[in-house]
């Protein structure tokens, strides 16, 4: 019973312990006061905006980037009185990537009337489920990081594309966009007639493969394979033992940085001298650091124009590294900064002379749906089916390290 | 045949890496009838162990040198595993010892997703994968065509010469005599004058810088690591130890050079490719536990530990 | 532990006991924290200077001063196992002071924030764990008390009456559960500590009023009248969306829970009948829901054909309870953590055939949206919010009513395999399988029948999760859901029916009521499994035959750890039968 007791004492004293790690904040002396400095009127109340993500599992680095850009965004708008006589919060729920756990989110975020819109998700999966729930409450769904063409153009996006849900919206490519581009590149520019084509089997990843295995063909590559990893694999090594053999000269690989980067690696490691192509979600330092030295010629698309070129992309990243210098804003960041300035742009029109109320949120969608502006990422703006109007794209190739712009171009849709 | 043949060669590789954390599985089932989930885990944190060794503890000036650097990292990765896991053993399952059987099981569980969140949460970066160093020990033996890393190489031998210590340590010292008492009997063993406590922690502790070992050699040779590595390996380990029969040392091991040839030819050849390649894993374990329920060694070798 | 100390003269224990309750009293009016946290004050005038405002308390504070006042009663009164009731409330109060003196200095940045700080005092915290500490100690002195047992020989109206106040409080404790703290977000930036909070108060009555004999005897009186509790519990279920708990958000969680709780169920047929171990058991629900989806007219699905509901649940359980069946056929040969492994495995087939979109089924990494709502025969669709007795109920209140409804069938069919020949063989098979073979049981036919029960159960539960959520994807197959539904059966009780759905509920309200420890969540979730396990391995509603096995309870469920002179009783070790 003693025993029990003192054992009892020693978890507790250890959850105290974690708990007191935890803190991050410092708020130390007396004055706590969040609000200090704001001059902001912000009489007529607060209003929330939500954002869907994982904050849990794997793709953490990426939801959090998300998240964070996102807060960024309100807080600049708060300091700046965008939105005359409101105050903005930002609301970040977590998905786990999982589509139940979305709609739950959405669910809760539809239920409160002083949300204005929500940013997200990363998963097209996700997504699936959150458009409908927040379309019932004509909440505006700006999301950074959703490819698939299916979610804005319905199940037939190449042949009789038809708007899906007026509250939604993206300001990143899709893949029908970014595939094709990267085969143009690598068929035409770069002259690989020989490609391997590996997936992580997620909605991104082999959306993205698809579609660039189709644009490769009709320019006369052959696809000497086409291959899936696991999600959370590390080893590659069966899959390079496959691919060796048939002996190709460039690897396209469908999927994030997180594995895209050892592949390519163990890949060099195993003697095949080749470069690696993949989309904007390899788009990221950390690639080259898992990849090491091998990765040196490796090759990626990225929507919109290179972020050294632009001077919004500069501040942005100057602003982020100042409020979040532990956190990256990783694969998505500037998109979802992006797609909150333009929420908050529309709101801030919508309000101009009137209250908020959720009779507001119709011309909210109208205002989101007119709205162009400059981001981090290039022009934003939005189609007739609430894909983003911004078509420009990138290829990079990794040299010293770090991903550099080679060309930039448009696409073909 | 070259292709067979280099497929080959990455499935003992993975084999050896699978049928070292096996050995914690096997030895620990065998002793305290536990499934210790947590055990991939503890072969995660080995690797991290061994991670943060380098990039903190090991000075700038002898991180090329391998004879220096990948030892320490290896004990590092050993001590951190080991550390963890007498930790668990003591707090977590020490006061289940004698709980309903299930008990224990979700308890491992729990520390296994305690674990990996407490890794993500905790150290620097660890929500993405992160690379692991290997410049001091790159490039490839060529037998003809076919490339054997020498990482690789070195997990296979390290599993081999590890799994033989083992079992002659198990098979003739006292402590080893102790364990196989243990296993077999408890209350009888405490009759005799062994401290079934201490034995167990024993076992744990040997696991669990096996595993750590294996953790790190993986890291060199895979060059990057993730909170992930833990579970995916660990399943793969479990069904090694299932395999060659739990409690039997050399089944675990082979149990793994088993599954990770399985893995890759399958992934060569069977249908489905390198999708379903986990599934042929599984399918042979069910066939094996159908026709031969024990494991491959599970009766002839009748010694637990 | 019968050596004579300290707290073993009773006049100490006294003392103690109206020290802490009395402690516990002023606690609640101390200040707790002496500044403003960066969210705005924390939490309901916590930096309240001393007496300030007395009768003003809210939220913790008030549940603080309840329990306080409670516990002196307890403590002054003489009420029957007062050592029990005062150690419940004790560790209740501790537990309120633990929650928001961790909270407080982690958001705060340090102890100064619940101790002093620039001339602010604010020893609230302190305070209540001090009384906690207090009120534990007066009790430890002595060994606990029976817990006394009341009659439950009453004429039928008064034990109806009874039963109906009973179960309406627990409705109004689920509904007082479910908004505790309010949803969180931007509104109640403090919704974590403060539901945390409620629940180490909820957690202290209920252990007080466990000690007072009131549980058990509205357990043994509702024994009494099966039949009528069953009906006031269906109709209190039926009636949570009219209490403060029927928002949208709520009843949507509500529904997801409900899901899982009916499949917990059948894997309570699998894990706690039949004692057979499934670490993949999610799978039988994402047969179920695949199933569904592609029979019910999903744009994704390539069949192209939409059957009726009932139809589409009939098939949905048929397949699923074909794979059940086929999951099993290994248990003929394979017995124990063996088995585990070969449904462990099996489960993650399925998921990786899921991912791969098999045959075209699966929609693969696309998941397969779009399925469309149910319809109530007037064309209602059931995600549409309806007006029922002129109140007014929130979308997705259809879904909860007929997974309240499904959730009934069940655990009525539960019940009945439980006390079925075949149930009795399970439990035979659980306890000694060679034994229950030596007796005449058909070993081989039961097992298989375990699992495809089990999975038939699921398979229903599936389709109905796949109307409900409109997509259904593999990630939500993945192995940690098996494992949560298992750590749900094994929390609530293993064979125990209301445990499932108790395990169930806790294991999906807490992470949506902690959302905003978001990154916490899952290193919480490991650490309470661990110790769950560690201090109530039993389960949490422990099935009344498992009781005395399992815990080393008697009959009558009193703890014989706690008996007086017991030692750690020597328990059997379950015997570990090697597999052949």
């Amino acid at each position: 019973m003693r025993k029990k007791v003192a054992t009892a004492a020693v978890l507790a004293a250890g959850a105290l312990l974690i708990a007191s790690c935890s803190s991050n904040k410092n708020e130390g002396g007396s004055s706590g006061n969040a609000a200090g400095g704001n001059q902001c009127d912000t009489s007529k109340g607060t209003l929330t905006i939500g954002v869907i993500v994982p904050l849990t599992g794997e793709l953490t680095a990426l939801g959090v980037g998300i998240r964070n850009s996102a807060d960024l965004a309100v807080s600049q708008a708060n300091e700046k009185c965008t939105v005359k006589g409101y105050k903005l919060v930002l609301d970040p729920q977590d998905d786990e990537k999982n589509p139940q756990k979305a709609s739950q989110a959405a669910t809760k975020l539809s239920s409160d009337p002083n949300v204005v819109g929500v940013i997200g998700t990363l998963n097209s999966s996700t997504s699936q489920n959150v458009q409908p729930i927040l379309s019932n409450k004509k909440i505006v769904q700006i999301s950074p990081a959703n490819t698939g063409p299916s979610l804005t153009r319905g199940e037939q996006y190449g042949t009789a594309p038809k708007r899906q849900f007026e509250n939604y919206f993206r300001v990143c490519a899709t893949d029908d966009n970014q595939g094709p581009f990267a085969a143009k590149y690598l068929v035409g520019k770069a002259g690989k007639k020989k490609i391997a084509v590996v997936a992580d089997g997620k909605t991104y990843g082999e959306g993205l493969a698809n579609e660039f295995t189709t644009k490769a063909k009709s320019l006369g590559a052959e696809i000497v394979t086409r291959e899936k990893v696991g999600e959370k694999d590390t080893d590659f090594s069966g899959v390079i033992g496959k691919i060796k053999p048939l002996a190709p000269d460039a690897v396209y690989y469908g999927g994030e940085y997180g594995a895209a980067g050892p592949f390519s690696k163990q890949l060099k490691e195993a003697g095949l001298q080749i470069p690696l192509m993949g989309g904007d979600g390899i788009v990221d330092k950390t690639y080259a650091q898992l990849a090491g030295k091998a990765s040196e010629g490796d090759l990626a698309t990225s929507v919109g124009a290179p972020a050294e070129t632009l001077p919004e992309a500069k501040a942005f990243i100057d602003a982020y590294g100042k409020k979040f210098p532990k956190e990256g804003y990783s694969a998505y960041g500037t998109m979802s900064f992006d797609a909150t300035n333009a929420l908050i742009e529309a709101l801030s029109k919508t309000l101009a002379n009137a209250a908020w109320g959720e009779d507001q949120r119709a011309n909210l969608i109208k205002n989101v749906q007119d709205y162009k502006g400059k981001g981090a990422n290039g022009d934003v703006g939005f189609d007739q089916y609430g894909d983003s109007t911004n078509k420009l794209l990138t290829v990079y190739q990794v040299k010293d390290g770090d991903f550099k712009n080679i060309e930039t171009g448009q696409a073909d849709k | 045949m070259t292709t067979l043949l280099q497929q080959l060669v990455y499935g003992l590789i993975l084999g050896g890496t699978v049928g070292l954390i096996a050995l914690g599985y096997t030895m620990v089932y065998g002793i305290v009838q536990l499934i210790n989930f947590a055990h991939g885990e503890i072969f995660m944190v080995g690797a991290f162990g061994a991670l943060a060794t380098f990039t903190w503890v090991i000075p700038e000036g002898v991180k090329g040198t391998w004879y220096i650097t990948l030892p320490l990292m290896v004990i590092a990765g050993a001590v951190v595993s080991m550390v963890i896991a007498l930790i668990i053993e003591r707090l977590a399952y020490k006061p289940l010892r004698n709980a309903p059987r299930l008990a224990p099981l979700i308890t491992a569980l729990g520390v296994s997703v305690a674990l990996k969140e407490a890794v993500r949460i905790w150290y620097p970066g660890a929500t993405a994968p992160l690379p692991f160093p290997k410049e001091f020990l790159t490039g490839s033996i060529e037998l003809g065509s076919i490339l054997i890393p020498k990482t690789g190489l070195l997990i296979i031998v390290v599993a081999v010469v590890l799994t033989v210590l083992l079992q002659v340590y198990i098979n003739t010292s006292r402590m080893g005599r102790a364990m196989r008492a243990t296993a077999q009997d408890p209350d009888t063993a405490r009759l005799m004058g062994i401290n079934p406590d201490r034995t167990i922690v024993l076992t744990f502790a040997i696991g669990a810088v096996l595993a750590g070992v294996a953790g790190v050699l993986y890291g060199v040779h895979i060059n990057n690591i993730s909170i992930d590595i833990g579970f995916q390996n660990g399943i793969f380990a479990f069904t090694a130890a299932v395999l060659g029969g739990i409690g039997s040392i050399r089944g675990a091991v082979i149990g793994g050079f088993v599954i990770g040839l399985v893995k890759t030819i399958a992934g060569q050849y069977f249908p489905g490719g390198t999708q379903y390649d986990y599934v042929w894993i599984f399918v042979v374990l069910i066939a094996v536990l159908v026709f031969r329920p024990q494991g491959l060694f599970g009766e002839t070798e009748r010694v637990r530990a | 532990m019968s050596e004579k100390t300290f707290f073993t003269n009773p006049a100490v224990s006294r003392v103690l006991g109206v020290a802490g309750a009395v402690l516990a009293v002023i606690a609640a009016m101390l200040p707790w924290s002496t500044f403003l946290l960066n969210k705005g004050a924390y939490p309901d005038k916590a930096t309240l200077q001393f007496f300030d405002a007395p009768f003003e308390l809210t939220g913790f504070r008030w549940e603080l001063l309840i329990i306080g006042v409670v516990a002196l009663v307890c403590a002054v009164a003489k009420v029957p196992a007062q050592r029990r009731v005062l150690r419940g409330l004790g560790a209740g109060i501790f537990a309120i002071g633990l929650i928001n003196f961790g909270f407080i200095a982690s958001a705060g940045g340090g102890l100064g924030a619940v101790t002093a700080l620039d001339g602010t005092f604010a020893f609230g915290s302190v305070a209540a764990l001090v009384a906690g500490v207090l009120l534990v100690l007066a009790t430890i002195g002595q060994p606990l008390e029976e817990i006394p047992r009341w009659s439950t020989k009453l004429p039928t109206p008064v034990a109806y009456l009874g039963l109906v106040v009973s179960f309406a409080a627990l409705l109004y404790v689920v509904s007082l559960t479910l908004t505790a703290g309010g949803q969180g977000g931007a509104a109640s930036p403090y919704s974590g500590p403060m539901f945390l909070s409620f629940l180490g108060f909820a957690g202290g009555m209920f252990a007080g009023a466990a000690g007072l004999g009131v549980l058990k005897w509205i357990s043994r009186l509702s024994e009494q009248h099966r039949v009528f509790s069953i009906v006031v519990l269906l109709l209190c279920a039926l009636s949570l969306p009219f209490t403060d708990a029927g928002s949208e958000y709520w009843m949507t969680v509500a529904a997801n829970i409900g899901v899982y709780a009916a499949t917990a169920i059948g894997l309570n047929i699998v894990v706690g009948l039949a004692g057979l171990l499934d670490l993949g058991y999610v799978a039988f629900l994402g047969i179920g829901a695949f199933v569904a989806a592609n029979l019910s007219g999903a744009a994704a699905s390539q069949l192209g054909i939409h059957l009726p509901f009932y139809l589409v649940v009939i098939i949905s359980a048929a397949i699923a309870g074909i794979f059940g069946a086929i999951v099993g056929s290994p248990t003929l040969r394979v017995r124990g953590d063996y088995l585990a492994i070969v449904t462990l495995a099996f489960g993650e087939i399925f998921q990786i055939a899921a991912r791969n979109n098999i045959g075209g089924l699966t929609g693969g990494s696309n998941a397969m949206p779009n399925i469309p709502a149910l319809e109530w025969f007037d064309g209602t669709a059931f995600n549409e919010s309806i007006t029922l007795f002129g109140a007014k109920l929130p979308s997705g209140v259809l879904y909860y009513f007929l997974i309240v409804l499904l959730i009934a069938a069940v655990m009525t069919v539960f019940a009945n395999l439980k006390n079925s020949r075949m149930g009795r063989a399970w439990i035979a098979i659980r306890e000694d399988e060679d034994a229950a073979r030596a007796m005449g049981i058909k070993t081989g036919q039961a097992k298989i029948l375990a699992f495809l029960c089990g999975a038939v159960l699921a398979g229903i539960a599936g389709a109905v999760f796949a109307h409900k959520t409109s997509t259904v994807s593999y990630e939500s197959f993945l192995f940690m859901e098996s494992v949560t539904l298992l750590a749900a059966v094994i929390l609530g009780g293993m064979g125990s029916i209301p445990g499932a759905v108790l395990g169930a509920s806790l294991l999906f309200v807490l992470p949506e009521k902690l959302r905003e420890f978001s990154d916490y969540r899952l290193l919480i979730f490991g650490l309470a499994l661990i110790l769950i396990m560690r201090f109530r391995p039993q389960g949490l509603i422990p099935d009344a035959h498992r009781r005395a096995e399992l815990a080393g309870e008697d009959a009558e469920g009193h703890t014989l750890q706690d008996k007086p002179g017991g030692d750690e009783p020597e328990q059997p070790k379950p015997q570990e039968v090697p597999a052949r």
